[in-house]
């Protein structure tokens, strides 16, 4: 069932992974902050728009999806900057 | 290693200027380099060297680190070293709340490597062939006597901590839910699944790195 989904989905949800990869490649081997925000803001926004962007070929694009989506990708970057606050490293 | 006074204050003003000036880094922007905190304090080295940590919550985990790091290793075991000197500071740098550990090395005279014969041959050779030995200096050992007792709760680790098992929760309950729809092949127009687990994950990851501090 997993399988099935991933199959179907296969070259969407690798692009995904890769850019994910990257994004996290980049944040990490970067000691500058502005830099690492930077690839994460991106990433986050790629995320949003890549989503829609799959609804969109697949025909079933709604407005609660791209808040689903947005909503998310706020939450993440939420997190993302409270830990940054908080820690302070880098 | 003893503690010393004047390492203490250069270590102390280091970790100023890097609030002061908003650097992270062993030389200042304006090309000032560790080895002038520790001579404007008044040390006269002949060693010195430096650690530099930022964001640790625990003592514990600062030394975990540097003791990980060849370099900092070598400079916390290193021979060279008689004299250290803390500063445990936090401030904020480039906007950002933290804290900065600063620990500084030196050496006032010339080490005696321990395993060079010729370096502790008989007096006379020794006056010739060596430079003059210093002076026995009477060191004075300070013993710090303190309690120390751990919080309760901490809330630096804690709100991490927290967020860990949030991004966990949320993940889980995305791939539960992912599951019971596909399972009862229930209809529905929402976000796909796995793209948000995909990207909490990444979410996941970069908290589990930037929660921990870093050394230089």
């Amino acid at each position: 069932m997993f399988n099935k989904i991933l199959l179907r989905h296969n070259i969407y949800y690798l692009m995904l992974a890769v850019v994910f990869c990257l994004s996290f490649l980049l944040a990490y081997s970067s000691t500058d902050r502005i830099f690492q925000i930077g690839v994460i803001v991106a990433t986050t926004l790629f995320y949003v728009l890549w989503g829609i962007m799959h609804h969109l070929l697949n025909h079933d694009l709604h407005l609660k999806i791209v808040v689903e989506y947005i909503l998310i990708g706020g939450f993440g970057l939420a997190m993302i900057f409270f830990i940054l606050s908080v820690n302070g490293n880098h | 290693m003893v503690i010393n006074d004047e390492l203490s204050q250069a270590a102390s003003a280091k970790a100023d200027d890097m609030f002061q000036y908003n650097y992270w880094a062993h030389n200042s922007p304006s090309g000032k380099t560790p080895w002038a905190f520790i001579t404007a304090a008044g040390y006269k080295y002949i060693y010195a060297g430096e650690n530099l940590a930022r964001g640790f919550t625990t003592t514990q985990s600062v030394i975990d680190a540097w003791m990980a790091s060849p370099d900092h290793r070598a400079n916390m075991l290193s021979s060279n070293y008689q004299d250290v000197g803390f500063a445990v500071k936090s401030g904020n740098l480039n906007g950002e709340d933290t804290v900065l550990i600063v620990e500084e090395f030196g050496n006032l005279y010339m080490p005696v490597a321990k395993n060079a014969p010729q370096e502790i041959a008989p007096a006379k050779s020794t006056v010739a062939s060596v430079p003059a030995p210093a002076a026995p200096v009477p060191v004075v050992q300070k013993t710090v006597q303190a309690v120390s007792k751990n919080p309760l709760i901490n809330t630096s680790t804690l709100s991490s901590n927290i967020y860990y098992v949030f991004i966990l929760v949320f993940i889980f309950a995305l791939f539960l839910d992912m599951i019971i729809i596909e399972k009862k092949k229930v209809m529905r127009f929402v976000g796909h699944n796995i793209d948000h687990i995909l990207y909490l994950l990444l979410v996941l990851s970069l908290v589990g790195i930037w929660s921990k501090g870093v050394i230089i």
